[in-house]
């Protein structure tokens, strides 16, 4: 660059302070702020916060203490969400982009906004709505199952159904955002690849396997990371729809750091319990962009 | 290309998957016009035998604990405020960043893009923390400021303004304009479609913000429409199926309008952040 005078400089700084300060203020302060608490006994009725260094971390690792249960039990609540949920949400996302694709140029339109609609909607409406359809005994489904002699399903209050209930909803509220980026994808994928694939007498599949799955391989990965990110941190859906039930089988990790933060007010565990949420996505969005991009 | 018969199949295909979306929408509508006594008789009525507005009326009636429309004016106040803010402070930073001499440019812009890779749930706490020592809980601050640090805007702006042809903003700077000037009569009106893209975005990512709200305000009238019906559908509608679909209806129409408006800029805005 250039060099420039320092008039020159200020007045462009200008137009990056008023964002700088906003950040630093409401994201780089209370990242250190949150460190600097899970260091501490901080007892939010108690003003005085002792400082106990790594203790609230090694409660966590301590499986005589109630943290580490709470931790270890949400996480592993969490986990089964995220591996139930993120396969659906990659692979049904693909199967409407392929949908759509294959559809006539004047349905496309069309039917991608209404796959998409249930986005727009917020997880408090989600929640009320297919409350309303999974219900036991006046739900939708269970009605419709009854009129065929069918056995009804404890939707949300029986496992592995409250799973599979809370997948449902969150599929339905938000496969429509996966789906429109893969049809950017598959757009930008070059038709000449295509037809040269015709050509060597690949069918339907082969180029789907051979042309379109390696084509959209970036997409396929931030798809995979950003699901598994939203999946980390879902919290409405069980909140609404479970309360964490049957039992705590629903109760995700991040229900219990709100608890443990604002039921039980030790706001040093629950900082802690945060932190390590944190290292824990971080290290697997880390993992899934060196397999994907692993040699081969 | 293709035979005629494959495209039917498509085009079934889609209505039947077009179906699983929206029947639930429509199955709340259909509750939304029952009486609660229809509504819990089994029968799947999806046209009401009593069609009535009592629901509506009702839950736009509200009352001191439940007063849902000062709730949708709160979350469109919020929602349009915090928008308002980030497009502010996210054009400035990303146009300095791109175009201008700022200092530290780089290490900048490598601060903000690492910054989106942190989870969220790094700075729930600590920030509550913080609006909680300034006694700003409950307060319209606390539901739109902790919005405008996310480093998004920036990053799909900084993208934008750098593939920006430097030739008008040269001649403008030839005709003795400064950088504002530039700023707002050239780089602002060619950015237009993006700076909608972002809009869409960050009002859909407040006005459906859940977690956030419902544990920093807990006065009635600060609660967002998204909390508020979360907090009648565990309260005073739980046995009232009609007056809850009701609400959850009036919540939902505006949003699903706004987004059949703006999805097609919002589609083109996904395609235009690089997310591919």
């Amino acid at each position: 660059m250039r060099n420039t005078s320092w008039k020159s400089q200020l007045t462009s700084s200008l137009f990056v302070i008023p964002y700088l300060l906003l950040f630093v203020v409401f994201l780089l302060i209370p990242i250190g702020y949150g460190a600097w608490i899970s260091l501490h006994n901080w007892d939010l009725l108690n003003p005085v916060h002792e400082f106990v260094g790594f203790k609230n971390y090694t409660k966590i690792f301590d499986s005589n203490s109630y943290l580490n249960e709470l931790f270890f039990e949400g996480l592993k609540n969490t986990f089964q969400f995220v591996v139930y949920s993120v396969p659906l949400l990659v692979v049904v996302g693909l199967g409407l982009a392929l949908l759509v694709n294959a559809l006539p140029g004047k349905f496309k339109g069309f039917f991608r906004t209404v796959y998409f609609i249930p986005y727009s909607v917020s997880v408090s409406v989600v929640a009320i709505i297919w409350l309303w359809i999974l219900d036991t005994n006046s739900g939708l489904i269970n009605q419709y199952l009854q009129k065929m002699n069918l056995p009804l399903i404890p939707w949300l209050t029986d496992m592995p159904w409250a799973w599979i209930s809370l997948a449902i909803a969150t599929l339905w509220w938000t496969i429509g955002f996966n789906m429109v980026i893969f049809i950017n994808a598959l757009n930008d994928v070059s038709e000449e690849l295509y037809e040269a694939g015709s050509l060597d007498g690949a069918n339907r599949w082969q180029r789907f396997v051979h042309i379109t799955l390696p084509s959209i391989k970036p997409t396929m990965l931030f798809v995979v990371i950003t699901s598994t990110i939203a999946s980390f941190n879902i919290y409405g859906q069980p909140y609404l729809m479970t309360r964490g039930g049957p039992g705590t089988s629903t109760k995700v990790l991040l229900m219990n750091i709100v608890d443990e933060a604002f039921k039980q007010r030790q706001l040093g565990n629950a900082a802690a319990m945060s932190l390590l949420m944190a290292l824990i996505m971080i290290v697997i969005s880390i993992l899934q962009f060196r397999i994907t991009n692993r040699k081969e | 290309m293709q035979k005629t018969p494959f495209k039917i199949f498509i085009v079934i295909l889609a209505i039947i998957v077009g179906l699983i979306f929206i029947v639930p929408i429509l199955w709340m509508l259909a509750t939304s016009f029952k009486t609660d006594q229809e509504a819990f008789t089994a029968g799947l009525k999806w046209i009401p035998k009593v069609f009535t507005l009592e629901n509506y009326q009702y839950s736009l009636a509200g009352n001191s604990d439940t007063p849902v429309l000062q709730w949708m004016g709160n979350s469109l106040f919020v929602g349009i405020i915090g928008t308002l803010i980030v497009l502010v402070v996210d054009t400035l930073a990303a146009y300095g960043l791109a175009r201008l001499d700022v200092p530290f440019k780089k290490l900048l812009i490598s601060i903000f893009i690492g910054s989106m890779t942190i989870p969220w749930v790094i700075t729930f706490l600590p920030l509550y923390m913080e609006f909680n020592k300034f006694g700003l809980l409950d307060t319209y601050a606390v539901l739109i400021l902790p919005y405008s640090a996310n480093a998004f805007g920036v990053f799909l702006l900084y993208q934008y303004f750098r593939g920006f042809p430097k030739e008008l903003e040269e001649a403008a700077f030839l005709d003795g304009a400064n950088k504002w000037q530039v700023f707002v009569k050239i780089v602002l009106p060619s950015a237009r479609p993006v700076i909608w893209t972002l809009a869409i975005f960050t009002f859909m990512g407040i006005y459906n913000d859940f977690l956030w709200p419902l544990v920093t305000t807990n006065s009635p009238e600060m609660r967002t429409i998204t909390t508020g019906i979360a907090i009648m559908q565990q309260g005073s509608f739980v046995s009232s199926p009609g007056r809850l679909m009701a609400l959850t209806s009036i919540a939902t129409i505006p949003a699903v309008l706004l987004f059949i408006i703006g999805q097609r800029s919002f589609i083109k805005g996904v395609n235009q952040s690089g997310i591919k």
